[in-house]
């Protein structure tokens, strides 16, 4: 008696399944299975970002991260152009001119449409988009971006004036070419209720919004009623990605055309670098810098702050953790900026001779113990434990206490209670803007308590910030900050590290475009032999 | 069993009151000022206190916490700060990537162990079990992090098998299947090991009882006697750890989420902590221990339902 084949499908015994299943995975691995390119498909390119978005409303939005979408989906009156500087050219506007200190002239190219029917840009829509920032019912958190902006008079269909309560001399960089500055349609954000997030209304800029997926990617798609140079890419695909070596692998296994790497990855990338392939290491706007409680009982006396300056050797510093890449910093502005310094007052390699000696002076027992936060990022811990190496040469023990970047952020903060007078060493960092103040805004004695953790207070300063500000002379606001950046240096408080590096891999398939500060300008990449 | 099940299911809500309480006096409790966070260095004093008010920061955490649950009792877990979207609407979009991943990683590992630990039982101390023994220890041993690097740069680098990062297109089930082949082998390779031996401890103890025996006196069929008789018992044990399994490899995705870059409940969970974004926090644990007390109870249903003695017991209130 013959028993019958259970059936796993009509027709196909568990036997035949298992018979032929197993044919077909011998096969495979004896021929290997195809290699399947999942590298840049068609017109399609694909980014990494940093971080998710949170908002692209310009309003709210808080991080570069959002900016390189905004940018290539909105246009400001001026935009940076894609060499590598600061330097601003037209972008919405067909003109736009300083009239005088507090005056600025702009008119408005014809027929740039807005998406999903908001129809054409209007001068109105510059008054909308800009006015909305300095209106005290919006809160908007990028309100100082405006700095002193009063309002916006609208001329015609096509051209206005802005007019300054005082001069201002961020105004250009920060405010119109910022991603503060970005045009938006009134009558679409009036229909969203005045504000949005994650999923902006229209757009007019050379590639549209066309989906965000929460902690996966935001698609763009070329706009069709560009009336500009047509986009290269059909798609932009921005993928969240936070952490660089999985941007890494992802780039390696072909399936990003452009990502930001981590600096200790270069090195290994050159060595062997992935198929057609590129690595360009450009300058960061990240300045880091180690600070000093000037009010903590171990700091006060300005011999002991001044004896670290000179014992931490900052080019070890750079070259360990950012294994050279980098170049030692002058101060908070970085080079290329109005302001930038040549060199710095105290030498890069530190002087543990002088750094003893004043340590000496001060009547200091040794060893001194001090303690030292820093956030929790390996390349921070590296910079650190250099530091840590060069202080215990002229006999300062360090302990180093690591903790998380939301705790950290919150140590040297007056108004969450007492633990800002037991903070002594710290390792700092801040991106900058596009214009100087913003490097050395949080010094001031305004921000005591708040951002300035060293609690230095000069009255100079504060008046030089001031007055820097106000003054749209570039020789002469680059003798005030370089006297600012002398100042801070004088006081003991800091010891300049690196102005940092941002380096991004790209595929030989693109021709990328990146800002003065590294960040990528997705509007701007094209494809080889496309033209500029 | 109606009766077992309602007992059970009180005690998991209790558990799950308890935890939920506990992650929230914790996240509370760990320094740091989510406005800072979130609001980023621009950001006025006033602006601050105006965040903290809005989330209710300012109230004492005891109130904090009964704002908490009078929300969830509507189903409202409130809004994320950052983008103005609902916490439900978030978490919910996340958590089908995460449990996909789990399940298939899971199951994978359970279609794998369960045989082999059931061959190495029957065919005890042959190269087949001994092989198996060496095969779990170092599933076991290798950390999963170290297995999905490895994957990713032999099967998506180097021979660019799959794919490295995301979780494939929606609505694309079949670019969605390929994407999980390796975050899923990452996360449930262990378990494999895991599984087996487990199976295989339970079954030699199984063979070894009387009604096995008796079984086997009366002629049944060996196969017969062996997943009818022996495995039905052996698996009760297993059971209840895949019960747990499943619990533990929702918050254990995380590695395979960052490492994979897929989306999922895990990676929303950590980027919440690192921001502080109470509300967002909140809503993951909420879910994620929600389904390790309903995955530890099914575990439990299905063991009395594999085992009568067990039903009876708790049935009786024994």
């Amino acid at each position: 008696m013959s028993r019958k084949e259970p059936q796993i499908w009509p027709g196909i015994s568990r036997r035949t399944f298992i018979q032929k299943s197993s044919l077909v995975l011998t096969g495979l691995a004896v021929t290997g299975v195809p290699e399947i390119s999942w590298a840049v498909h068609g017109d399609t390119l694909h980014v990494r970002n940093y971080q998710d978005l949170t908002s692209l409303d310009s309003v709210s939005s808080l991080s570069a991260a959002e900016g390189i979408i905004s940018a290539a989906i909105n246009q400001n009156l001026l935009r940076f152009k894609p060499d590598g500087t600061w330097d601003t050219q037209l972008d919405a506007a067909e003109s736009f001119e300083q009239i005088d200190e507090t005056h600025y002239a702009f008119r408005l190219k014809k027929g740039q449409l807005f998406s999903n029917g908001y129809g054409e840009m209007t001068a109105d829509d510059v008054k909308f988009s800009f006015e909305r920032m300095v209106d005290p019912a919006m809160n908007a958190l990028n309100r100082p971006d405006m700095g002193p902006l009063s309002h916006v008079d609208v001329h015609d269909r096509y051209s206005g004036t802005f007019v300054l309560d005082t001069p201002y001399a961020a105004f250009i960089p920060v405010a119109v070419a910022g991603p503060s500055g970005e045009i938006l349609s009134r009558k679409a954000v009036t229909a969203v209720g005045g504000r949005f997030t994650t999923e902006p209304p229209c757009s007019s800029g050379p590639y549209l919004f066309k989906s965000w997926q929460a902690q996966r990617k935001t698609v763009l798609v070329r706009n069709p009623q560009w009336t500009g140079r047509k986009p290269d890419f059909e798609e932009i695909h921005v993928y969240a990605m936070p952490d660089p070596k999985t941007a890494e692998m992802a780039f390696e296994a072909g399936e990003l055309d452009c990502a930001w790497i981590s600096v200790e990855t270069v090195e290994p990338f050159k060595q062997n670098m992935p198929d057609n392939s590129s690595i360009r290491v450009l300058p960061s706007g990240r300045n880091y810098w180690l600070g000093m409680n000037q009010e903590n009982p171990a700091l006060t006396d300005i011999r002991v702050r001044q004896a670290i300056q000179y014992a931490v050797d900052v080019e070890a510093v750079v070259e360990a953790a950012w294994f050279g890449l980098a170049k030692v910093s002058n101060g908070p502005i970085p080079e290329g900026m109005v302001g930038h310094r040549d060199s710095a007052l105290i030498p890069p390699k530190g002087d543990p001779e002088k750094a003893r000696q004043l340590l000496s002076e001060a009547g200091v027992e040794l060893p001194l113990r001090l303690r030292m936060d820093v956030n929790s990022d390996s390349l921070e811990l590296t910079a650190v434990q250099v530091m840590e190496w060069s202080l215990r040469k002229v006999g300062i023990e360090v302990d180093i206490r690591p903790q998380d970047n939301s705790t950290f952020l919150t140590i040297g903060r007056e108004d969450l209670g007492d633990q800002w007078r037991d903070v002594q060493l710290f390792m700092q960092s801040f991106t900058g803007l596009a214009d100087p103040y913003y490097s050395l805004t949080w010094f001031t004695s305004a921000q005591l308590g708040i951002w300035n953790w060293e609690r230095f207070s000069s009255e100079e300063f504060d008046r030089l910030s001031d007055q820097a500000l106000a003054t749209t002379d570039p020789a002469a606001r680059s003798r005030m900050y370089r006297r600012m950046q002398d100042l801070m240096e004088e006081s003991g408080c800091y010891r300049f590290i690196t102005n940092s590096v941002m380096p991004q891999i790209y595929r030989n398939t693109i021709k990328p475009a990146f800002r003065a500060d590294g960040y990528t300008m997705l509007r701007e990449i094209r494809r080889p032999g496309s033209g500029s | 069993m109606l009766r077992f099940i309602v007992r059970r299911g009180l005690l998991s809500l209790l558990i799950l009151f308890l935890a939920v309480s506990l992650m929230f006096g914790m996240i509370h409790m760990v320094p740091g000022d989510p406005a800072t966070v979130m609001l980023g260095p621009k950001a006025t004093p006033e602006m601050k206190a105006e965040f903290s008010r809005r989330l209710g920061l300012d109230q004492p955490l005891a109130v904090q916490l009964g704002r908490f649950y009078a929300g969830l009792a509507r189903g409202d877990l409130g809004e994320d700060p950052f983008t103005n979207r609902e916490v439900t609407v978030i978490v919910w979009e996340q958590l089908p990537y995460t449990l996909v991943l789990v399940l298939v990683a899971i199951g994978g590992a359970s279609l794998l162990g369960i045989p082999l630990g059931c061959f190495s039982a029957i065919r005890r101390n042959s190269l087949l079990d001994r092989l198996t023994a060496v095969m779990s220890v170092a599933f076991i041993a290798i950390p999963s992090f170290v297995v999905a690097l490895y994957l990713l740069l032999w099967l998506a680098v180097k021979w660019r098998w799959f794919p490295a990062m995301g979780a494939g297109e929606s609505g694309n089930l079949a670019d969605q299947a390929h994407h999980l082949v390796l975050p899923a082998i990452a996360l449930g390779l262990g378990w494999v090991g895991y599984i087996a031996r487990m199976v295989r401890a339970s079954m030699l103890e199984v063979m070894e009882e009387n009604h096995i025996r008796t079984a086997r006196a009366f002629g049944l069929p060996e196969r017969t006697v062996i997943v009818h008789y022996a495995l039905r018992i052996a698996m009760l044990p297993t059971v209840t750890i895949l019960g747990m399994g499943i619990g533990t490899m929702l918050s254990g995705a995380l590695f395979a989420e960052i490492v994979f870059s897929r989306p999922g409940i895990g990676k929303l969970l950590y980027e919440a902590v690192l921001t502080r974004n109470y509300p967002i926090v909140m809503g993951s644990v909420l879910v994620t221990t929600g389904f390790f007390v309903l995955s530890t109870l099914a575990s439990d249903i299905i063991n009395a339902m594999l085992d009568p003695r067990l039903r009876e017991r708790q049935g009786s209130g024994e």
